[in-house]
């Protein structure tokens, strides 16, 4: 029997816990906060008091709390010689983020970064089309990623979470450099009045190869629903998605708030989240080696600060001289 | 009113030339000289102008000699201006096809060339006069969307395939950053009330067609005086065997959340066994039907049509900016457009 020692009990740790769960494997919380409630709503899991304690009762260490405290974390982890799973940004700076790769070298345990994206099967599908060369050579990417903004607290607090580009644009950083390779040159822009609440930004890449891709997230202060799309585009065609297009049920006169009546599931098939956690529980048992490694972690790491620097200084980056 | 054509070079000419020859209120009159100048098996010239059903001259000098009210400049870039001048010379009111030029000296002073000569300057902008962006304009205006924070757009379509200068560097001036960038940036200086764009940075690829000389894909990010951000996709990225040309999209992010407008959005579609392709039945209204109607009647009325040449001269300075970037892989600022401003739009 597998034991995961899962640490944070926020808005993640409540998607992993129900997947940790449905994967069958024992499971630990331990928290600042949250961790009686989280185990409360799901009807598993055991509440653990120390840090130590989780660290020594588990096979695999998940790390779900606030992106600035991810490094000591992991590094205690390896310390302990745990396989650790991280939520992403693994860090909030390349420098933290290798410190933690090292780490986790020197203890020969593996580090497993968990950019969800990878397993939507919507951005899944698209990818393998992409990778069997369906599309031929990539040229041009778009995507988006609009959502209502995070309340109060460290995620809108640039020098903890890295804001909306190191937080939620990541996610779709990823996905274009997984397309269409390393990344030369980032170009970011933000905009969002004082006070008003709502963020905006495009990040724009020009990969080694010459592909170019464009990346916008919206963290709106007032509340929007949440919508994802892409468009890809290569010499042998192109294939785009858009979640406000593609809905299995549409609903006109069902349940509403005073009224019972049929509403769909929020969503079908399978939890993405199960997906990833199942590829890094399968990795760890000696399966194979996972989508995303802690190397592309890394990397999309240094494309969202060379992003955060091009905002800086008003200008593109290149990689290189982001290091 | 005596409307002339100059030139088919433009692929919206033939469009241009049907809704005018359909109208009861106009006299037409075209020329297109520069045809035999043009590839084999491209269309032009008299031949064109029988089966557009629009009167022929085979100069500009017999055109504009016929003493035309209006003039709408269909040539290829590079030769807006010379035309554009020769229009307004003519003491006519010149409605020029986008860009308006291919450098801000071109585009300031046509501009200058107009007001010097009394006429009117428009610039074709159809998609400024689709009823979706018209009523997110006024909407705007009325204070719904309180602070617009960023927009982005895209306009995608295929390579441009009836007409070879529109990839030739020396007719064109550039490939899809100049072809495809100026809609969405019309549409953000009317939303933004002409706030002028301070700084831009463009990338872009020929990945797509490498065996032409221009670019064919690209990424261009401006921002303006108010700190509102636009990007635009402006690339040739639809495929060549699409059954559709392509399309303009636009996003806005304001204090009233998401918006987004898809002015070519009404169609009805389906699958021809005939062609195997899909069908794609457009029904949104006629664009440049709509837009050649504002000019017209401005004409009529002697008022001054828009978008005018300053949202032109504010559109080409983008664009220039936007090649200066590629050049020197950077963002640029914006050249200041416009010592003179001598129209209000």
């Amino acid at each position: 029997m597998t034991t995961v020692g899962m640490l944070g009990a926020g808005g993640i740790a409540t998607m992993h816990i129900a997947s940790w769960l449905r994967l069958g494997v024992d499971v630990l919380v331990h928290s600042l906060e949250g961790a009686d409630e989280l185990v409360a709503r799901h009807g598993r899991g055991e509440v653990v008091g120390s840090l130590d304690e989780l660290l020594s009762r588990s096979d695999l260490v998940d790390v779900c709390t606030p992106t600035h405290t991810h490094r000591a974390l992991v590094e205690a982890a390896a310390a302990a010689g745990k396989d650790v799973v991280c939520e992403k940004p693994l860090a909030r700076t390349v420098e933290d983020t290798e410190a933690m790769i090292e780490a986790c070298r020197r203890a020969g345990v593996a580090l497993h970064p968990a950019h969800v994206v990878r397993f939507f099967p919507e951005y899944s599908v698209m990818h393998d089309a992409v990778a069997r060369g369906r599309l031929g050579d990539l040229a041009v990417q778009r995507y988006d990623r609009h959502g209502t903004a995070p309340g109060p607290g460290w995620f809108r607090d640039e020098g903890l979470s890295g804001g909306i580009v190191m937080d939620l644009m990541i996610h779709d950083l990823d996905f274009a450099r997984w397309n269409a390779g390393p990344v030369a040159s980032v170009r970011a822009v933000r905009s969002g009045a004082e006070g008003s609440g709502t963020v905006a930004a495009n990040v724009v890449l020009t990969h080694r190869s010459g592909s170019i891709s464009s990346v916008g997230g919206v963290w709106s202060a007032g509340p929007v629903a949440f919508r994802t799309r892409f468009e890809v585009a290569g010499t042998g065609g192109l294939l785009r998605h858009d979640s406000a297009d593609n809905p299995v049920t549409w609903t006109n006169g069902g349940s509403t708030p005073d009224r019972d009546g049929y509403a769909p599931k929020v969503a079908m098939g399978e939890s993405p989240y199960l997906t990833e956690l199942r590829e890094f529980l399968a990795a760890t048992r000696g399966g194979p080696t996972p989508r995303v490694t802690a190397q592309d972690g890394l990397e999309a790491v240094r494309i969202a600060q060379a992003a955060l620097q091009s905002l800086v200084v008003d200008d593109a980056v290149s990689l290189e001289d982001a290091r | 009113m005596k409307v002339a054509l100059m030139s088919f070079a433009h692929t919206h000419a033939s469009s241009y030339a049907r809704l005018l020859a359909a109208r009861t209120d106009v006299e037409v009159l075209t020329s297109d000289p520069d045809a035999g100048e043009r590839p084999a098996g491209e269309s032009g010239g008299a031949a064109l102008a029988a089966e557009l059903g629009v009167a022929y001259v085979d100069s500009y000098d017999e055109l504009l000699a016929w003493g035309p009210d209006a003039v709408v400049v269909c040539s290829e870039n590079v030769r807006h201006r010379a035309h554009v001048e020769a229009a307004a010379a003519a003491g006519a009111a010149v409605l020029c096809e986008k860009p308006l030029a291919t450098s801000v000296a071109d585009a300031e002073a046509m501009e200058a060339a107009c007001a010097a000569a009394g006429v009117p300057l428009m610039v074709a902008f159809p998609v400024r006069f689709s009823p979706v962006f018209v009523d997110l304009r006024e909407q705007h205006a009325a204070g719904a969307l309180g602070r617009i924070h960023a927009l982005s757009g895209t306009n995608n379509g295929q390579v441009p395939a009836a007409r070879a200068w529109f990839t030739d560097p020396a007719l064109a001036g550039g490939g899809a950053v100049t072809d495809h960038t100026v809609h969405l940036a019309d549409l953000a200086d009317a939303l933004l009330g002409g706030v002028p764009a301070v700084r831009v940075h463009a990338t872009a690829n020929r990945l797509l067609h490498p065996s032409l000389e221009v670019e064919t894909a690209g990424i261009v990010t401006v921002t303006y005086a108010d700190g509102t951000n636009l990007t635009i996709d402006c690339s040739w990225s639809r495929p060549a065997s699409h059954s559709v040309w392509g399309g303009l999209t636009m996003s806005v992010v304001s204090d009233a959340g998401l918006v987004d407008v898809d002015p070519f959005a009404p169609r009805v579609s389906g699958w021809s066994e005939t062609d195997a392709t899909e069908l794609w039945l457009g029904y949104g209204p006629n664009l440049d039907d709509l837009m050649l109607s504002a000019f017209l009647d401005a004409v009529r009325d002697g008022t001054r049509p828009q978008p005018g040449g300053r949202v032109g001269v504010r559109t080409t300075a983008i664009v220039e900016a936007a090649y200066r970037s590629l050049r020197e892989c950077r963002a640029v600022d914006v050249e200041t457009a416009g010592s003179m401003a001598v129209t209000a739009g």
